[in-house]
């Protein structure tokens, strides 16, 4: 998962590579470092944001304090801005240096872009770009040397290039980004920090884990996943169909089937029935979330089930129901597999209301029509 | 590797002493899988469910002859697994645990490679022969013997794929659940030429997802690859939330990269047909299919 820029830099900082410097405000106009003028930087995890609207140059205290008020609480693509990084502006020759996880090589791959820019990125992004080579800090090292053989800032560049070699290595990270670098004869500093951290090492990685802890406004989902054992993605607070599904895949599928049809999921869900063992609290807890949003109109639950016993499932969700009367939405519920016929029955006598079906696309024309759409 | 296993392919299941290893060890021999056995921490001389239990991958290899290993070992678990089973010589490894890390899993994916052997995972449901054998646990229901070659990082819209090829009349070649992670060890280009070279198969079916570049690389291939048998195309995920992993770890996007919109001019671009539902990819194989329904 993709850290916010000020966490990223967070993390330069700990491995000796340089950042502006700069405070995170959450409410009112924080002490502002230095003298202007600073960047106004929206903390979401996405990329894009400058042409998204959320990266600002004030010249005055009295700009950065519009452009806050401008920016907090406001949605940038699919977040919510908890926080806005105001940094004192950095300038110089504009790089790009990067280190990523190359999936296809297992090794590492090192991209180095002597022009800069916004689009570096995506030029970048859009593959092939670098070298790749084996994940060790030895032969990034090498790799990074050989890159820059002709570059006229190559001394600094490949001790910054080793730090961020570290960090990546030692995090165990996925992608450590910086562009811009910029670079100047006063030395390297880094303008932006992308950096994506494995959240299945989180356990060896206690310093990543205290990193995400600390914002639970922000990192919500991931701290959802770390503390509950199941992905509870929200994706539109003013959604009006509840997800309560199982399996990443056909989770994802059912949203942009749903989406297509003109219905508006408000979450992503992957509960692992396997793993429910019994009891009904991993469904409490995501009917519960549910419910918390006054738009919701219906609740669509799908599970195929290859090894789940429906039989079982069915009474749990019938006491997950009983359990969360706060939950006055309708459900509709496709349950196909082992044991479909005994949930079935379960649910007409303990859930009369649930429209129970073993067809998808029943399912789907159902909450359709629930929330007044034709299918 | 692939294309050669069988109902007489020897497997074991590292951990089969386990809940998951016992059960799925039984729904794997009962689907036809030749299993010879498994491994466990626990001394069971008289073995689980009348398979033998070895102390080691070794001792299993050297005393069955086993090709193939399902490991259910926990996510940090699933390096030291894999490295025993390689140094016992086992030439195909499905690891379904859900949850390795990326950097165990390059260095997995190394070790593998050095051993001349075939990775099929992690995060995934495993692999079928459907009517000879399986290896993880793909529902039975889903399975039947038929023209259309599963790839699929998803486990669950593969079932839902699979399970309506069925009751199409059509069924599956071969399915290999390529997994969810971000690194891992088939991936969807590996799989475009043995697919292309196996006699039962008349259709590829791409079940891929947001984030990474696996459909882009599969793209690659499949232009430069002449008289390619077709392949129809379903990406989940064009409502994903950016920047954060949906359910898998590979389903991530952040910025251009690993969108659906890529992918999707990508394969389009190669030749290959995307569906925006799973209903229409259906309905156009089965009509492109019909000579090769079952009858009856």
């Amino acid at each position: 998962m993709l850290l916010i820029e000020a966490d990223g830099k967070a993390l330069f900082r700990a491995f000796g590579i340089p950042v502006p410097e700069g405070v995170v405000a959450t409410g009112a106009a924080p002490m502002l470092p230095g003298a202007g003028p600073w960047m106004v930087k929206a903390q979401v995890p996405v990329g894009g944001r400058g042409k998204a609207g959320g990266i600002r140059k004030c010249s005055s205290a009295d700009a950065v304090s519009v452009a806050l008020e401008e920016m907090l609480g406001k949605r940038l693509k699919g977040h919510t801005v908890e926080a806005v990084l105001v940094e004192k502006i950095a300038s110089g020759k504009e790089k790009y240096l990067s280190l990523s996880v190359d999936a296809a090589s297992y090794g590492v791959r090192v991209i180095y872009l002597a022009g800069g820019g916004v689009d570096v990125e995506r030029a970048a992004e859009s593959g092939g770009a670098g070298m790749v080579c084996a994940p060790d800090r030895g032969a990034i090292a090498a790799t990074l040397s050989e890159i820059l053989t002709k570059d006229p800032d190559r001394a600094a560049l490949i001790v910054l290039g080793e730090k961020l070699a570290d960090l990546l290595l030692t995090r165990e990270l996925m992608l450590a980004e910086i562009n811009p670098l910029f670079v100047s004869p006063t030395g390297c500093i880094a303008g932006d920090a992308k950096i994506v951290i494995d959240l299945n090492a989180i356990e060896r990685q206690p310093e990543l884990r205290a990193t995400l802890e600390a914002r639970p406004t922000i990192y919500t989902d991931a701290i959802r996943k770390l503390h509950e054992g199941f992905d509870y993605v929200e994706l539109d607070p003013n959604g009006e169909i509840g997800l309560l599904t199982t399996g990443a895949g056909l989770s994802m599928m059912l949203i942009d089937e749903l989406t297509a049809r003109g219905g508006k999921p408000l979450n992503f869900l992957d509960i692992r029935t396997g793993q429910l063992r019994g009891s009904p609290k991993r469904i409490i807890h995501a009917l519960t979330w549910m419910a918390e949003h006054p738009s919701l109109k219906v609740v669509l639950v799908n599970i195929f089930a290859g090894i789940t016993d429906l039989a079982e499932f069915s009474v749990l969700l019938a006491d997950a129901l009983e359990q969360t009367p706060q939950m006055r939405a309708p459900v509709v519920a496709r349950l196909v597999g082992r044991g479909q016929d005994v949930a079935a029955k379960t649910l007409a006598e303990r859930q009369p209301a649930m429209l129970v079906t073993d067809d998808l696309e029943v399912s789907l024309a159902a909450v359709a029509r629930l929330i007044g759409r034709a299918a | 590797m692939i294309t050669t296993l069988s109902a007489k392919t020897p497997v074991i299941v590292q951990g089969i002493t386990g809940r998951m290893g016992r059960t799925h060890a039984g729904l794997m021999r009962a689907y036809g899988t030749n299993m010879v056995g498994g491994t466990s921490t626990r001394a069971m001389p008289e073995g689980v469910d009348g398979m033998p239990v070895f102390a080691s991958c070794a001792a299993a290899a050297a005393a069955t002859g086993a090709v193939g290993s399902v490991v259910m070992a926990p996510p940090d678990g699933t390096r030291a697994a894999v490295e025993e089973a390689l140094a016992a010589g086992i030439k195909l490894l499905v690891t379904p645990a859900e949850g390795v890390p990326v950097h165990d899993a390059i260095a997995i994916g190394r070790a593998v490679r050095a051993a001349g052997a075939t990775w099929v995972g992690a995060s995934n449901p495993g692999l079928a022969v459907p009517g000879e054998m399986k290896m993880g646990f793909l529902p039975d229901v889903c399975l039947a013997p038929g023209p259309v070659a599963i790839m699929s990082k998803s486990g669950t819209l593969s079932y839902e794929v699979g399970y309506r090829l069925v009751r199409a009349g059509l069924g599956q070649s071969l399915w290999i659940g390529v997994g969810g992670d971000a690194v891992k060890g088939v991936r969807f280009a590996d799989l475009l030429a043995p697919f292309n070279a196996d006699p039962r198969t008349f259709a590829i079916a791409l079940i891929g997802e947001v984030g990474g570049v696996e459909e882009e690389e599969f793209s690659d291939v499949l232009v430069s690859t002449p008289h390619s048998k077709p392949v129809y195309a379903l990406i989940a995920g064009r409502e994903a939330k950016e920047g954060v992993a949906m359910g898998h770890a590979g389903a991530l996007t952040y910025g251009a990269s690993g969108t659906i919109t890529t992918k999707t001019e990508r394969l389009t671009a190669a030749g290959a047909r995307v569906f925006a539902s799973i209903e229409s990819m259906i309905q156009a194989m089965t009509a492109d299919l019909a000579a090769h329904r079952r009858t009856g």
